[in-house]
């Protein structure tokens, strides 16, 4: 069973597959594109855990990786997909800057975190590699946050950072004890949910979700 | 015997662009031309009368010979059947990249000589892509070159086994949208038509006919397939002998048709299946391409593989 992990890189290829889905986030001009993204992104990383799970044999992985399926994979999305559907219109991201420049702004980032864990520090995991995707992919989605005026996609940065940072809890721990993991999932799910019911309030009270509204003093 | 593998690329060139439209007619339901139509319409093409504009320069009647010539050169420093180095040092994709932007370089010259507007905007088009696709080709083929250690087509060819690791897949991703745009395929442009305001290729060949054009176009059929092979030697080199025995020239032959054949089954699946860009909304989809390159490179260069 190892062999076939260890000869065909799988633990490679679904890692940066994880990358690139984050880096894709830049590249996609609607709000369905986005939850599909994130979806794959939480797809991935559930079957990485799996993965690991098979190779080292540890039980509670596969909890894990079950745990994030249904969380991350099917919970969160279709939540989502729920909230831009109640918002009807505009299915456009309209980030701050244009795409080719964002995706640009991406791939220097990566580079920035690929140059800096050069060596490895933490060579501990099962991959050597994983640690420097996860940051990349934290960084990836503060980026993301950062540059969208929509209040969802400020959201689904915010859950690829999530993603990221357990990514790199996972690559360094073999995955924290499970009672944190599922009140990480748990507080997470909370989040979204109250996040989507704000963003579809904001819409509500200002016809639309773009968040350089609410810069505006009422009183 | 190794000095005369061009001779496939020059010959088959045509044939492999008419199973392209045959493929592409098939998927979308028509009956199509022959895959042999691009031979006749070349010999046609032999056949007939020039018109040439008489306000045009040299450059518009050296033109169409230079794109030959230095597609032909191109495709000589290309192992196709084997990796048997037809001219040695000279087999640098460096060296290709830029012989094929001589072409390019002329041909765009061309479009703006006999002063129409559709010849000025189709080269100022093919320049503005050509910036955006060289620098991307070039990343996808370096993650090769770097893992070999040597940017000698013949080398990469040789070193290489079946894709394995990510970064080769991220260049190969790369590499397929590099083609796609030199070679002025659906998303990029249509190369079906010069009936459109928005044609790039086309563009520049309009004011083209008889003799001429059958050169131009000869030698867009060759930098298509030249192209395929250069991706079939890097990415894909199953099969492909460093030396010229007969029975390896052989298998070696029907390997390579097999690919080439997948490559025509490819693009004409891209065609078909998607829509043509605005040309405004091209630099995202090649910067998209370039940033997949510069991910490959990079994690070429973190995972050591």
């Amino acid at each position: 069973m190892k062999n076939w992990i260890q000869a065909f890189s799988v633990i490679d290829f679904i890692s940066v597959g994880i990358l690139l889905t984050a880096v894709a986030m830049n590249a996609v001009k609607r709000l369905e594109s986005c939850v599909k993204i994130y979806t794959l992104n939480s797809w991935l990383l559930s079957s990485l855990i799996a993965i690991v799970a098979l190779m080292v044999g540890e039980p509670h992985l596969y909890t894990a990786s079950a745990a994030t399926l249904l969380g991350k994979g099917i919970l969160i999305p279709m939540f989502l997909k729920r909230v831009v559907r109640q918002m009807r219109v505009t299915h456009d991201v309209e980030p701050y800057i244009n795409n080719a420049l964002s995706l640009a702004v991406s791939g220097i980032l990566v580079a920035v975190v690929y140059a800096s864990l050069r060596q490895g520090i933490f060579v501990s995991g099962f991959s050597k590699n994983v640690l420097q995707i996860s940051i990349a992919v934290i960084l990836i989605g503060l980026f993301v946050m950062i540059t969208r005026r929509k209040a969802i996609t400020q959201v689904i940065g915010l859950l690829f950072m999530e993603n990221g940072l357990f990514l790199a809890g996972f690559s360094l721990t073999y995955g924290m004890p499970i009672i944190i993991e599922l009140g990480v999932l748990f507080d997470m799910l909370m989040g979204v949910i109250i996040l989507g019911i704000f963003a579809v309030q904001i819409k509500r009270a200002f016809a639309s979700s773009n968040l350089d509204n609410l810069t505006i003093l009422k009183g | 015997m190794e000095y005369l593998q061009f001779l496939i690329i020059l010959f088959f060139s045509p044939l492999i662009q008419g199973m392209i439209k045959t493929t592409k007619a098939r998927m979308q339901g028509r009956v199509g031309p022959g895959v042999f139509q691009p031979y006749y319409d070349l010999i046609r093409l032999m056949k007939k009368e020039m018109v040439i504009s008489h306000v045009t320069s040299w450059i518009f009647k050296a033109t169409p010979y230079i794109v030959f010539t230095s597609t032909l050169a191109a495709a000589m420093i290309t192992p196709v059947l084997t990796t048997k180095a037809s001219f040695g040092i000279m087999g640098d994709v460096i060296a290709l990249i830029y012989i094929l932007a001589t072409g390019r370089f002329f041909m765009a010259l061309a479009g703006l000589d006999a002063g129409t507007s559709f010849g000025g905007e189709g080269s100022s088009r093919e320049m503005a892509v050509a910036i955006l696709v060289e620098p991307m080709m070039m990343l996808s083929i370096f993650t090769a070159a770097i893992s070999v250690g040597s940017t000698n087509i013949a080398r990469i060819a040789e070193a290489q086994g079946m894709v394995y690791s990510p970064s080769h897949l991220l260049a190969l991703s790369a590499f397929v949208v590099a083609i796609i745009a030199e070679t002025g395929r659906i998303p990029v442009d249509n190369p079906d038509t010069h009936l459109e305001l928005t044609m790039i290729h086309e563009g520049m060949l309009l004011e083209y006919s008889g003799r001429y054009l059958a050169l131009m176009e000869w030698a867009h059929y060759m930098k298509q397939m030249l192209l395929f092979t250069l991706g079939v030697d890097i990415f894909f080199p199953v099969g492909i002998p460093g030396d010229t025995a007969f029975a390896g020239l052989g298998v070696s032959f029907a390997l390579y048709f097999l690919k080439m054949c997948c490559m025509a089954v490819l693009m004409a699946a891209i065609e078909s299946t998607r829509a043509k860009l605005r040309f405004f909304q091209l630099p995202s989809l090649l910067g998209g391409a370039f940033v997949l390159a510069f991910l490959s490179l990079l994690t070429y260069i973190m995972m050591g593989r």
